[in-house]
């Protein structure tokens, strides 16, 4: 109940941010929202079935492009563009992850690799994507609706996962993470909770893409497919808590601040600190940031040495 | 007499190009406890992956008179033909309440789920106790019960138990035992592979001995308890292969 009640509480006072904050504030606000919902996204398949994808960069420009295309080249309204992004990026889900995803371990991982690549390449030269120089989107100066965009979409994927963690269908992906094979016998039908994992995913990281887009108002081929940005994801979400409702949102924001912070005095440096992060998130808190915190609670430091101890680093 | 719960024929299956099994014959009545024995490399686990339908074989494989062949191993464990897997298959880190639940995963019938977990809690009270503990984090001998557990959620006709006694003490052993027998009372019929001969035997009905790919020996456990053969396998002086 409690808990609840300050889950509520931070909401409303992120929601009224615009009315007290200034604008700097209101900016960074909108790329931790978004960055935020990149990792809750990511969860939804390498927290809860334990595949680790790197093609949820290939969603987030798929949805910036989709928006890109339909707002730059056809007129369209911000909604539709966010649609066919969306569309694009589900489309996109469905058509590698049902070959990949048949497959098990570490396969898809590498499978999904390459793809941001291959698709910057192919959005490079189409003429529709503004071929490498990009497009240019209609400017709106309006921060406190891209605020509130971005808010609302983390809301929505968050309790999405809340949903999740509580359901047949979330307990049937944590079932594929512990041990694919019984979960399959037991009757998960594996391939497709994958896939419709990876399909979710894909739609909030194409929906965050497409608001990132508009308030940007220019992409291109580089930034759209930046690999680096799915290498964000798995960090902040390892950090915070894979497969935990609210560990992403805490990873991304608490790793955002940090990462500003230093990026606006040495940019070597944020570099530099994500790499030493995922070291010690790796060796000290394999299970993240919410655990952490259920663990000191419960015995202290001594939770450091138990689970170096327990995972034999 | 009534037609047999699981009858196996004239069965062969094996890795690739390697054999394993060939030419097994078995079969379990409804409301028995049958029990595989054999040394390691036996071919026993071989056996049981082809009655589950996770290896490919050859001959006659039938549940309750409908061929297992067609199948896809959810569909066997869908017909009632569950097996408590060497390793035990647990999953580390959902708790024992969702492990048991994960076990209904298909069932449809709320009261039946209930009822299904009173008897496991009623079996094994310590997995009441500790419902809401990591699976992971319990003792050899829990995680063994929880595997029982979670296979009888699925309401088995069949209930496949492989290695049962792996690792555990012998007083644990003697408990899972009994609790094989206590369900044997409420119909389920049981099929127990063990290395531990002398504690199979304590509670089957029938046993088979398997060495090398074969059955060589068969009957009433009585009769091959007296056997020389098995004696001799028993003290561990045969060769498995």
């Amino acid at each position: 109940m409690l808990r609840w009640a300050a889950i509520a509480a931070v909401a409303l006072l992120l929601a009224l941010l615009p009315l007290y904050g200034d604008a700097v504030t209101i900016q960074y606000g909108i790329n931790a929202l978004l960055v935020a919902v990149l990792a809750q996204a990511w969860n939804i398949l390498g927290g809860f079935t334990g595949y680790a994808s790197f093609g949820n960069s290939t969603f987030y420009g798929l949805g910036t492009y989709g928006t890109a295309i339909a707002m730059a080249q056809f007129g369209l309204p911000f909604w539709t563009g966010l649609l066919l992004g969306a569309a694009l990026a589900m489309l996109c889900a469905l058509l590698v992850g049902i070959p990949i995803l048949r497959l098990r371990g570490p396969y898809f991982a590498i499978a999904t690799l390459g793809l941001s690549a291959a698709l910057s390449a192919l959005v490079a030269n189409l003429d529709i994507a503004g071929r490498n120089i990009g497009l240019i989107l209609p400017l709106t100066r309006n921060d406190t609706l891209f605020y509130e965009a971005s808010l609302a979409l983390l809301a929505a994927a968050t309790l999405a996962v809340a949903w999740l963690s509580a359901s047949r269908f979330g307990m049937g992906l944590i079932a594929i993470r512990e041990d694919e094979d019984a979960a399959a016998v037991m009757g998960v039908n594996t391939t497709l909770y994958k896939v419709v994992a990876l399909v979710l995913s894909a739609l909030f990281t194409a929906v965050a893409g497409g608001i990132h887009a508009y308030w940007i108002t220019f992409i291109d081929p580089a930034s759209a497919f930046d690999s680096t940005l799915n290498v964000r994801m798995v960090i902040m979400t390892v950090f915070g808590g894979p497969g935990t409702v609210l560990g992403p949102v805490v990873g991304a924001f608490i790793l955002s601040a940090i990462y500003e912070a230093l990026a606006s005095s040495i940019s070597t440096a944020a570099a530099l600190f994500f790499g030493i992060v995922i070291v010690l998130a790796v060796i000290f808190m394999p299970r993240g940031l919410v655990d952490l915190g259920w663990g000191f609670r419960r015995m202290g430091p001594r939770y450091l040495l138990e689970t170096v101890r327990q995972y034999r680093l | 007499m009534s037609a047999p719960l699981l009858e196996i024929a004239g069965l062969s299956a094996g890795y690739g190009a390697v054999p394993v099994l060939r030419d097994i014959a078995l079969k379990v009545d409804v409301g028995e406890i049958v029990t595989l024995v054999g040394s390691n490399g036996a071919g026993k686990t071989t056996l049981l992956r082809a009655i589950s339908r996770t290896l490919g074989a050859r001959g006659r494989l039938a549940f309750d008179g409908r061929d297992l062949a067609p199948l896809s191993p959810e569909a066997v464990f869908a017909l009632g033909l569950v097996q408590v897997p060497e390793g035990r298959q647990l999953f580390g880190r959902m708790t024992v309440e969702e492990n048991l639940l994960m076990g209904a995963y298909r069932r449809k019938d709320a009261a039946g789920v209930a009822q299904s977990f009173e008897r496991v809690y009623r079996l094994f009270p310590v997995l009441f106790e500790r419902r809401r503990q990591k699976a992971g984090s319990l003792s050899g001998g829990e995680q063994q019960m929880c595997a029982v557990g979670r296979a009888l959620m699925a309401a088995p006709r069949l209930l496949v138990v492989d290695e049962m006694s792996l690792g555990l003490a012998p007083v644990v052993v003697d408990q899972l035992l009994g609790v094989l027998s206590d369900i044997r009372g409420e119909g389920v019929t049981v099929l127990l592979v063990e290395q531990d001969v002398f504690a199979a035997f304590s509670i089957a009905d029938r046993g088979y001995v398997m060495e090398t790919g074969r059955i060589v020996r068969e009957g009433k456990v009585s009769e091959l308890a007296q056997d020389p053969e098995v004696r001799r396998a028993y003290l561990g002086v045969a060769e498995g292969g």
